[in-house]
């Protein structure tokens, strides 16, 4: 299978055309700022542009991505800026939801193997009874609601290894993640051209 | 840098920040904002108090309290989105996704291994074996004494194990990995390396028994003092809170750059155990990390206390300290 069929998950591509009197050299002068940043490291050769970076400032404007490559074509029109960025970000945000996914499966999973050595142990505890609870005076006297009659044992503990085993919130996530990974991946995108377009057109 | 004199220690040697109430910037802009801003944090937790306090049993369950925290944690999002306290601890897409993906592990894996191995199993099998029951009579205690009492106990039990991080290095190693955020957002507390998380939420209030309002009570107080610790967002806290309570300013100190300023506000709620036990310094600080605020990733947080551990008993008891013929190697000095 071709990697460009899926390598659009964590790679980021695009171009923008410069300005007719803008050269190659003064649009990577206009950028070279941006790749100056703590932790990124870079190299200009002739027309392309690559760059790395590790550990970047969470308020590097470009802290999403982990390297890339710049290049300036020249065409009849004009000369042309084309990019491709990767990050790793943008892919585990994409895995993420297959790791919550698979937090669910574990989850149900231990619930089914658990019920039934516990199902005795609950009947056992249902003989039970709890004592009355008690309320404080001064509560009463405040006026908060009197406390719940306590429920059998073997009901309550049945209610809490039902929440303890359920897979709702793994599934909560999961769709936290993908709706970010959409997010994410347009606003990048948006902002990485906006970004270059704005460094461009700098004075 | 000078730094300032905290006591017997200097604050600010390494990396700049402010020491003293009079020191901290107030919230700026009109008298709506400031009162808004003043009264928001009490307002809350009275609010709070009063409603779960007097909620019928309906109610007043624990779904109601996960509905209401996450509706808080919105709100304080939207709050740090439009007012936030520096521009440099901005939440970005990349940020967010990270905290997030933390507090994902918190509500799933890290919940699931907790029921087998945490406080509530460990306090049990104790209660087991020396076939005590939990102790019955704080159930009769008026609700808001037993719902400080959690909350306290808690906290003091946090209070030292978070003391400790910063003082042994076995218990740092994990530790270190949360000191290493740049920045403090509403779910920053629950970055970490999962040993960590797991460590910190350890308690003993398990050995007792409370009313289940109390337990909601007290849940109120950690939510509405607590989640204040990692935001970035500026209030005019009133004076009396500041004293009593944990806050931002507080918590920005203890992560801040500089090594003796991050020795001190340890506990999470109650700042006055700080006070109490002379760790507490009011103050703030924007420049927060280490290694001068290198921003760890995702795999990195997960791996080093265990790549730092390896390489410190390598140090340790390894071949190298010997060198290949047996005879111990100069120490490096380092240049500063």
């Amino acid at each position: 299978m071709n990697a460009r069929f899926i390598d659009w998950i964590w790679h980021v591509r695009g171009s923008l055309t410069l300005a007719p009197e803008q050269s190659s050299d003064d649009a990577f002068d206009r950028l070279r700022p941006l790749f100056r940043e703590t932790g990124t490291s870079h190299e200009l050769a002739s027309d392309t542009l690559t760059f790395r970076k590790k550990d970047q400032a969470a308020q590097d404007k470009m802290s999403v991505f982990d390297g890339g490559v710049l290049q300036i074509e020249k065409g009849t029109a004009g000369s042309v800026l084309h990019y491709c960025l990767t990050s790793r970000a943008l892919l585990f945000c994409f895995l993420a939801p297959l790791l919550f996914l698979g937090f669910a499966q574990l989850t149900v999973a231990i619930g089914k193997f658990e019920k039934a050595p516990t199902e005795a142990e609950d009947k056992a505890g249902k003989d039970k009874k709890k004592a009355e609870v008690p309320m404080n005076p001064i509560d009463k006297a405040l006026g908060a609601p009197a406390p719940e009659k306590p429920k059998q044992d073997g009901a309550d503990k049945a209610k809490e290894r039902e929440k303890k085993h359920s897979p709702t919130s793994a599934y909560v996530f999961a769709a936290i993640f993908a709706a970010l990974y959409v997010i994410g991946r347009i606003l990048e995108d948006r902002r990485l051209k906006a970004l270059f377009r704005k460094s461009l057109l700098a004075a | 840098m000078d730094g300032v004199r905290v006591g017997k220690r200097l604050i600010g040697t390494q990396s700049p920040v402010t020491v003293g109430w009079e020191n901290v910037p107030r919230v700026e802009g009109g008298p709506v904002k400031q009162f808004v801003f003043t009264w928001f944090q009490p307002t809350v937790l009275f609010a709070l108090i009063a409603f779960w306090y007097y909620a019928p049993n309906s109610i007043a369950k624990a779904s109601t309290a996960i509905g209401i925290g996450i509706g808080f944690k919105v709100l304080l999002l939207t709050m740090e989105w439009f007012f936030p306290r520096h521009e440099s601890w901005r939440l970005t897409w990349k940020e967010l996704v990270t905290d997030l993906f933390y507090v994902g592990l918190g509500y799933t894996i890290l919940r699931m291994i907790d029921g087998y191995i945490g406080d509530g199993p460990i306090i049990e099998a104790i209660q087991h074996y020396f076939q005590s029951d939990k102790f019955m009579w704080f159930t009769g205690m008026p609700l808001l004494v037993q719902a400080f009492l959690i909350s306290f106990i808690f906290d003091f039990g946090q209070y030292w194990m978070h003391r400790g991080m910063h003082n042994w290095y076995p218990l740092w190693l994990p530790h270190s990995v949360h000191h290493y955020i740049t920045q403090l957002n509403i779910n920053k507390g629950a970055v970490g390396n999962p040993v960590e998380l797991f460590l910190i939420g350890l308690g003993i209030g398990g050995f007792f028994d409370f009313l289940p309002r109390a337990a909601l009570l007290a849940g109120a107080f950690g939510m509405a003092i607590g989640t204040y610790q990692h935001i970035n967002v500026r209030f005019n806290s009133p004076r009396w809170w500041r004293f009593l309570f944990n806050t931002t300013e507080h918590h920005s100190l203890h992560h801040s750059q500089d090594f003796e300023a991050s020795r001190s506000n340890f506990s999470n709620t109650y700042i006055f155990i700080d006070r109490i036990f002379g760790t507490c310094v009011d103050g703030e600080a924007e420049l927060l990390g280490m290694e001068g605020g290198r921003r760890m990733s995702i795999r990195e947080q997960m791996t080093f206390p265990f790549t730092e551990g390896w390489k410190a008993l390598k140090e340790k008891y390894g071949r190298a300290k010997f060198g290949e013929d047996g005879f111990a190697e100069p120490a490096g000095v380092p240049a500063e």
